[in-house]
C-alpha cells in the first residue's frame, strides 16, 4: 500500500481541490464572471480618466437596462434547454402596443403598461404552445414568432414610429430618476432601477417557486419530469409566457427611453441577450443558470463596449472583441463542465 | 482555468489596440456619430472626414449603429463620446428628440456640435452640413420632366415620410413639378422604406394601375433600385430617375436602364463636418447650413472625375 | 386474499409489432413476483401499462378487485402504484429531496413560494426509514449510480405505494449493493407491499422472489413458484428451448506471448500505479466494485483519457498514446460500458455502424463511399455474429440490446484489433444473447486475440476468465486463478480499501 501523503502535500491537494470545486460550482462560475467584470472595470478605469466619470457610469447603466431585461427573459427559456429568438422583435411589438394605447387611443398610462406586458405574455404563451404541444423545436418556433412579431409591429404602427409627445410621464418611466430625487448627486435613471428590481424578483421566482423549480427540472431531464406525473406542457407554456411578459417590460423601457416606439428596431437584440446569458454562465444545454450571472454577463458586454469606445477603438474592432469574449465565455463553460 | 497563453495574448492585444487608439494630447479630438456604419454612403462620409482630419491634424473617430432604426444604440454612442470631453462633436440624428438632452449637455460644456445629413430639430448645432434635398429633388423633377417631353403621368417612390430627407425629397419633387411643369401629373407617391423588394412591389402596383405612366422617381438608393426591379419585371418602358449611387445604380445608368440620378456629396459632407468643427474651435462664425452640394449624373458624365469622386460603390 | 393487481387477457400492439397478446399476471400483497423473459418479450410493456404510462388495447386490469384504467402515470401513482424504470428517472440538476417530491413540492408562504425546509425534512424521514445514508440536499447528478437507484426507491416510497414495480433494478449494482437493496425489499414485503420485479439476473430472482411469471414473444407462458422450480426450467420456458449448460467450458490455454503490457499507469483521479499483462489467447477478467477504476484503466490505455504517466507495450513495442487514433492503429479496441452513448451512432443503420471505424477501406478515390462493399462486409459480420436484424439498413436504435452489442463487436473486429477491452458487455442483455456473447468471447480468444473483460457479474468473470484481476479504488489489489477463486475471495480483494473504514 502506498505511503500516506505528508501533511503539507495533503493540504496542498485539498486547496487545489477546493479551488477547483469553487470555480466549478455555479457559485464559482458567478465568481469567475464577476471577477472578469471587475478586471475589465479596473482596466478601463486605468486606461482612461473619462471612464469612471459619474456621467459615463450612468451611461453604462442606461445602455445595459434594455438588454439586461431581455436577457432575464431569455434566461428562463434557456435554462429549460430551449431558446427564444423572438425577444427582440417582441419587445418592439410590445412597445408599439403601448404606443397605440397611449398615443392613438389616448388611454391612461397604466393601461398602456398592461397592454405591453399583456401582448408580451400572449406572444410568449403562443411560443410555448408551439414548443410544448406542437413539438416544434424552440429554435424554429421562436424564429417564426420573431417574424410574426416583427411584421405585426410594422402593421399596427403602419411602418411609422409612434411618438409619446402628449404624455411626458411615460418617458419618466425610464429616464426619470427616483434615486436622483432622493440623492441628487446620483441620478441613476429609473430604467436601471427597474432592471435591478426585476432581476431580484426573477431570481426569487427562479429559486423559490414551483415555476422556477420546474424550469431547472425541464432543462435537466424533461422525460423524467413527465414520467413523474408533472404537467410538463402546462409549465413550459407558462415559462415561455413569463419570458414574453418580461419582454413587454423591455418594450416599455425602450419606448420610454426613446420617447417613441420604433417599429423597425429590435431584430438583432435577441442575440445580444443570449450572449449576456451565456457569458453569465448559463449553459445553452439547460438545467442550470442564475439571474445574477445573466446580469453580470450583460454588464460585461456593456462595460466592454463602452470602455473600448472611451478608448476610441474603431467600431469594427469593438465588434470583433465582443465576439471573442463570447467565444471565450463559452469555452470557459465547456472547461468547467468537463470537470464535473 | 483558461489557457494561460491565451489569456496573455488577449491582454496583450487589448493593451496594444487600446493604447494605439487613444488620442494624443496635442491633437484635437472630434468624434463623429453617424446614422449608419456599414452602408457605403456612410463609409464615403467617413472617408471625407478622414481626409479633412489628416489635412487639419485632428483625430477623429467614426461610429454608427448597425441599422438606422437602432436609435438607442446611437444614443449610447453619443453619450459615451461626450463622456470623453472631445473638442467638438459631429452628429447625424436618427431621432432629434431623443438626442436633445445630450446636445444640451454638450452645449453646457462648451463642446461645439456640428450636425450633418439630417439635421437636428434644435438650434444647438453651430451648423449643419447637408445636402439641400429640396433643391436636389427639384432638380430630379426637372430632369425627369425633360426626359418625358414635359407632359404625362409620373409617380414617386420615397423611402419614408418621417425623416427629414424623406419629407424634403418628396416635397421638393412635388413642388417643382407643380410649379414648373403643369402638364405633368403625379399620380402616386408611395413609401417603401428604402427596401428594394418593397419598393419593387410598390412600383409594380403603380404600373399596373397606370398603364400610361411615363416616369418614376426613386427618392433614395434602395427605392431607386426597387423601382428599376419593378419596371424590369413588368417589362414596361418607363423613365427612371434615382438618387444617390451604389454599384447597382451605377450599372443601371451605364447600361441605360436608368436615365440618371442625383448624387449627394458624401465625401463633401464628411470633410465639411471636420472643417466646420475646426473653424468653430478657432471661434470663427459659421453659417446655419452648409449646402454640401448635389449633382445630376447620367451616362454622359458618369466618368467625369468630379462626379466619379462623389459616387460610392 | 384479494390480489393487489390482477391482469387478465391483456393485449397491446404498437405499429407493426404485437407487444403483448392475452397476457395474465397477478400480484398479491406481501409478495415479490418476478417477471422474466428475453429482450422484447414484453415485460417492460406490461408493467408500463399497469403503471399508466401506456394504454392497453384489450383485456382488463383489476386493482384491489376493482377494474381500473389509468390514463396517466400520475393517476396510477396517486392510486398507489409506483414504478421504478430501467433508465433512472431522476433530474440530475436537482437535489435528492427535490427529486423525491417533484410535482408535490410542499408550499410555503401564500402557496406561491416553496418550503425547502419542509421538503428536506420529509425527505430525510423517508431516507432514514430505508436506511439510505444520503444528504437530501445532495445534487443527484453527483451521486453514484447505486445511490441514484436507491433514491428512486425512496421516491417511490414517498408516494405510499401499495404496489412497487421494479424494472431491472440491480442492473448497475454490485453484490454488496444488491444485498442492501434486497433487505429493503424484504422490509417492504413485510409491510404488505406487493412488488413486481423484472430482471435478467436469474440467480437474484431465485433469491428474492416468491413466484415467477415467464413471458415469451409477448405471450404468457406460465407462472411458477420460485422455490420449487429449477433455473433450467425457467430458462427453457423463456427461450422455448433448453440451453446447453452454462458451466465453464474448457478451451485452448492462453499462449505465452504477451500481447499487451501496462506498466505503472497513472491517470487522475482514479487510476493509480496500475500494472498488468494480457497474453495472446487469454481472457483476463477485471473484477471490482463500482467506481473501482476498471473502466478508467481501459479508457486510459485506450487514450480516451489523458494519462499522467505509465508505459504501454504492445507486442513488445512501446506505444505512445495521445488519442484513440494511436491506439486503434496499434490494434487495441474498446467496447464501452454505455454502448448507446459511446459505441453506436444510434440514429444510423447497421452497416454504417459496422464500418464506422474502418471507413477508409471503403472509399474510392479516397472520397466516395463504395456502398456495395460496405453492404457485403456488413452482411458477412451479420452472419458471423448471428446478429438478428431485418436488414443491414435497419436503424440501430430499433434493435435489442444484445444485437446492438454484437454490432459494436463487429465494428472492432472489422478493425482487426487483436487486443480488445470489453466493458460490461452483457449488461441489459437477455440470457439467450448473453450465451452468444460468451461464445463469441471464447472464439475470439481461441483465435489468438487478447481480451480484457470488465464485468460486475462475478459468475460471468468466473466462467470466462483465464485469470482474474481485482481492483479497488484505482489500485490492483490482487490476481487470482479461476480455480481457486470464489465470490467471497474476490469480494475481499475488491473491498481492500486504503484506509480502514467502518463497515
Amino acid at each position: 500500500m502506498a505511503q500516506s501523503d505528508t501533511a503539507a502535500v495533503s493540504l496542498g491537494k485539498r486547496t487545489v481541490v477546493f479551488g477547483a470545486q469553487l470555480f466549478s460550482s455555479p457559485a464559482g462560475q458567478k465568481l469567475l464572471a464577476f471577477g472578469s467584470l471587475i478586471v475589465l472595470v479596473i482596466y478601463f478605469a486605468f486606461a482612461s480618466p473619462a471612464f469612471l466619470h459619474i456621467d459615463n457610469i450612468i451611461g453604462i447603466l442606461q445602455s445595459t437596462a434594455v438588454n439586461g431585461v431581455l436577457a432575464i427573459a431569455s434566461t428562463f427559456v434557456i435554462i429549460t434547454g430551449g431558446i427564444d429568438l423572438s425577444v427582440g422583435c417582441l419587445m418592439t411589438f410590445c412597445a408599439v402596443a403601448a404606443g397605440m394605447v397611449l398615443s392613438s387611443w389616448h388611454l391612461p398610462l397604466w393601461i398602456s403598461i398592461v397592454a405591453a406586458v399583456g401582448v408580451g405574455a400572449l406572444s410568449g404563451t403562443v411560443s410555448g404552445t408551439l414548443v410544448a404541444k406542437l413539438k416544434i423545436p424552440p429554435f424554429i418556433a421562436t424564429l417564426g414568432m420573431m417574424l410574426v412579431n416583427k411584421g405585426l409591429a410594422l402593421v399596427v404602427s403602419a411602418d411609422k414610429p409612434i411618438y409619446f409627445v402628449d404624455t411626458p410621464s411615460f418617458s419618466q418611466i425610464s429616464q426619470g430618476s427616483v434615486i436622483g430625487y432622493i440623492l441628487p448627486s446620483v441620478p441613476i435613471p429609473n430604467g436601471v432601477l427597474i432592471l435591478f428590481v426585476l432581476a431580484f424578483a426573477a431570481s426569487v421566482v427562479l429559486n423559490r417557486t414551483a415555476l422556477g423549480r420546474y424550469t431547472f427540472a425541464l432543462g435537466s431531464n424533461e422525460e423524467a419530469v413527465r414520467l413523474s406525473g408533472v404537467n410538463v406542457d402546462a409549465w413550459k407554456i407558462a415559462i415561455y409566457g413569463l419570458g414574453g411578459a418580461i419582454c413587454g417590460i423591455a418594450g416599455i423601457l425602450i419606448a420610454s427611453r426613446l420617447n417613441s416606439a420604433q417599429p423597425a428596431l429590435g431584430q438583432g437584440y435577441e442575440l445580444e441577450a443570449i450572449a449576456a446569458v451565456v457569458i453569465g454562465g448559463t449553459s445553452l444545454s439547460g438545467g442550470t443558470g442564475t439571474i445574477l450571472g445573466t446580469i453580470i454577463g450583460a454588464f460585461i458586454m456593456s462595460v466592454l463596449t463602452n470602455g473600448l469606445r472611451i478608448l476610441s477603438v474603431a467600431q469594427e474592432w469593438q465588434i470583433v472583441v465582443t465576439g471573442l469574449i463570447i467565444i471565450l465565455a463559452v469555452y470557459a463553460d465547456i472547461l468547467r463542465r468537463r470537470r464535473i | 482555468m483558461l489557457n494561460k497563453t491565451l489569456m496573455t495574448a488577449l491582454i496583450g492585444t487589448a493593451a496594444v489596440v487600446s493604447l494605439s487608439s487613444a488620442p494624443r494630447a496635442d491633437e484635437p479630438y472630434i468624434p463623429l456619430v453617424s446614422k449608419g456604419f456599414q452602408h457605403q454612403f456612410w463609409q464615403a462620409v467617413k472617408l471625407g472626414a478622414e481626409q479633412s482630419a489628416k489635412k487639419l491634424n485632428v483625430k477623429i473617430t467614426f461610429e454608427g449603429p448597425e441599422t438606422e432604426a437602432m436609435v438607442d444604440k446611437q444614443i449610447d454612442m453619443l453619450a459615451a463620446d461626450l463622456a470623453k470631453h472631445p473638442n467638438a462633436i459631429g452628429f447625424a440624428a436618427l431621432d432629434s428628440k431623443a438626442a436633445i438632452p445630450y446636445l444640451q449637455k454638450a452645449q453646457a460644456e462648451h463642446i461645439p456640435v456640428i450636425a450633418f445629413d439630417s439635421g437636428v430639430d434644435s438650434d444647438i448645432p453651430l451648423t449643419t452640413c447637408a445636402t439641400d434635398n429640396i433643391a436636389a429633388a427639384g432638380e430630379a423633377a426637372d430632369k425627369l420632366a425633360a426626359l418625358i417631353g414635359d407632359s404625362g403621368d409620373v409617380a414617386a417612390v420615397v423611402h419614408d415620410q418621417t425623416s427629414r430627407t424623406g419629407i424634403d425629397r418628396r416635397d421638393g419633387f412635388v413642388k417643382r413639378m407643380k410649379e414648373k411643369h403643369p402638364n405633368i401629373k403625379i399620380v402616386s407617391v408611395q413609401y417603401g422604406g428604402g427596401d428594394h423588394l418593397k419598393s419593387a412591389e410598390i412600383t409594380k402596383a403603380i404600373l399596373q394601375a397606370n398603364p400610361n405612366l411615363k416616369g418614376i422617381s426613386g427618392a433614395n438608393e434602395g427605392s431607386a433600385i426597387g423601382v428599376l426591379i419593378g419596371v424590369k419585371e413588368l417589362k414596361r418602358k418607363v423613365v427612371v430617375v434615382g438618387y444617390d449611387s451604389g454599384q447597382d445604380q451605377i450599372n443601371a445608368i451605364k447600361s441605360g436602364e436608368e436615365a440618371g440620378a442625383i448624387t449627394q456629396n458624401p465625401i463633401g459632407i464628411g470633410s465639411c463636418v471636420v472643417d466646420s468643427a475646426v473653424k468653430a474651435l478657432h471661434n470663427e462664425k459659421l453659417p446655419k447650413v452648409v449646402d454640401t452640394g448635389f449633382y445630376y449624373y447620367d451616362k454622359s458624365n458618369i466618368d467625369d472625375p468630379k462626379i466619379a469622386a462623389v459616387l460610392y460603390k | 386474499m384479494t390480489p393487489l393487481i390482477s391482469v387478465k387477457d391483456l393485449s397491446k400492439s404498437f405499429p407493426g409489432v404485437h407487444a403483448l397478446s392475452h397476457v395474465h399476471f397477478e400480484l398479491v400483497p406481501g409478495e415479490v413476483h418476478a417477471l422474466v423473459g428475453e429482450n422484447g418479450a414484453g415485460k417492460s410493456t406490461l408493467m408500463k401499462i399497469v403503471s399508466g404510462v401506456y394504454s392497453r388495447d384489450s383485456g382488463e386490469i383489476l386493482y384491489n378487485g376493482e377494474p381500473v384504467n389509468f390514463l396517466s402515470p400520475r393517476a396510477a401513482q396517486d392510486a398507489g402504484i409506483g414504478i421504478i424504470h430501467q433508465e433512472l428517472n431522476l433530474v440530475h440538476h436537482l437535489t435528492v429531496a427535490q427529486n423525491m417530491f417533484i410535482g408535490r413540492e410542499p408550499r410555503g408562504r401564500w402557496r406561491v413560494f416553496l418550503d425547502e425546509d419542509k421538503l428536506n425534512r420529509q425527505a430525510r424521514e423517508i431516507l432514514e426509514r430505508i436506511g439510505l445514508r444520503v444528504d437530501p440536499r445532495a445534487v443527484v447528478g453527483g451521486l453514484s449510480i447505486a445511490k441514484q437507484q436507491m433514491v428512486e426507491i425512496a421516491k417511490a416510497l414517498s408516494h405510499h405505494s401499495r404496489v412497487l414495480i421494479m424494472d431491472e433494478p440491480p442492473a448497475a449494482l454490485n453484490a454488496a449493493e444488491v444485498a442492501e437493496l434486497f433487505s429493503i425489499v424484504r422490509e417492504l414485503k413485510a409491510a404488505g407491499v406487493g412488488i413486481a420485479y423484472i430482471s435478467h439476473k436469474l440467480e437474484e430472482i431465485k433469491e428474492i422472489s416468491d413466484r415467477v411469471t415467464v413471458l415469451r414473444d409477448g405471450q404468457f407462458v406460465a407462472t411458477v413458484p420460485t422455490a420449487t422450480t429449477g433455473l433450467d426450467r425457467i430458462i427453457a420456458m423463456m427461450v422455448g428451448r433448453t440451453l446447453s449448460e452454462t458451466l465453464r467450458i474448457e478451451r485452448k490455454s492462453p499462449q505465452s506471448e504477451v500481447a499487451l503490457e501496462v506498466r505503472n499507469l497513472n491517470c487522475a483521479p482514479l487510476v493509480r500505479n496500475v500494472s498488468f499483462r494480457v497474453h495472446r489467447g487469454e481472457i483476463v477478467g477485471f473484477a471490482g466494485l463500482m467506481g473501482a477504476g476498471r473502466t478508467e484503466v481501459a479508457r486510459a490505455v485506450f487514450g480516451a483519457d489523458k494519462a499522467q504517466s505509465g508505459e504501454i507495450v504492445v507486442h513488445g513495442a512501446a506505444v505512445r498514446i495521445k488519442s484513440p487514433v494511436d491506439v486503434v492503429t496499434a490494434g487495441i479496441g474498446y467496447l464501452s460500458e454505455d454502448r448507446k452513448r459511446f459505441g453506436l451512432a444510434t440514429g444510423m443503420d447497421v452497416e454504417s455502424n459496422v464500418v464506422m471505424a474502418t471507413l477508409a477501406r471503403y472509399l474510392s478515390l479516397k472520397f466516395f463511399l463504395r456502398k456495395q462493399s460496405i453492404r457485403e462486409s456488413a452482411l458477412a459480420f451479420i452472419r458471423l455474429l448471428n446478429i438478428r436484424t431485418p436488414s443491414p439498413r435497419q436503424e440501430v436504435a430499433l434493435l435489442s440490446g444484445g444485437n446492438q452489442q454484437k454490432i459494436v463487436v463487429a465494428k472492432w473486429l472489422a478493425r482487426n484489433c487483436d487486443i480488445l477491452f470489453f466493458d460490461e458487455p452483457t449488461r441489459g442483455i437477455d440470457v439467450g444473447a448473453k450465451a452468444e456473447i460468451y461464445r463469441l468471447l471464447r472464439t475470439l480468444a481461441d483465435e489468438g486475440k487478447a481480451i480484457v473483460l470488465i464485468s460486475s457479474e462475478l459468475p460471468e468473470i468466473l466462467q470466462l476468465s483465464d485469470r482474474i484481476v481485482v481492483m479497488c479504488e484505482g489500485r490492483i489489489t490482487g490476481e487470482l486463478m479461476p480455480a481457486g477463486a470464489t465470490q467471497e475471495r474476490i469480494m475481499d480483494l475488491a473491498t481492500e480499501r486504503e484506509t480502514a473504514e467502518a463497515a
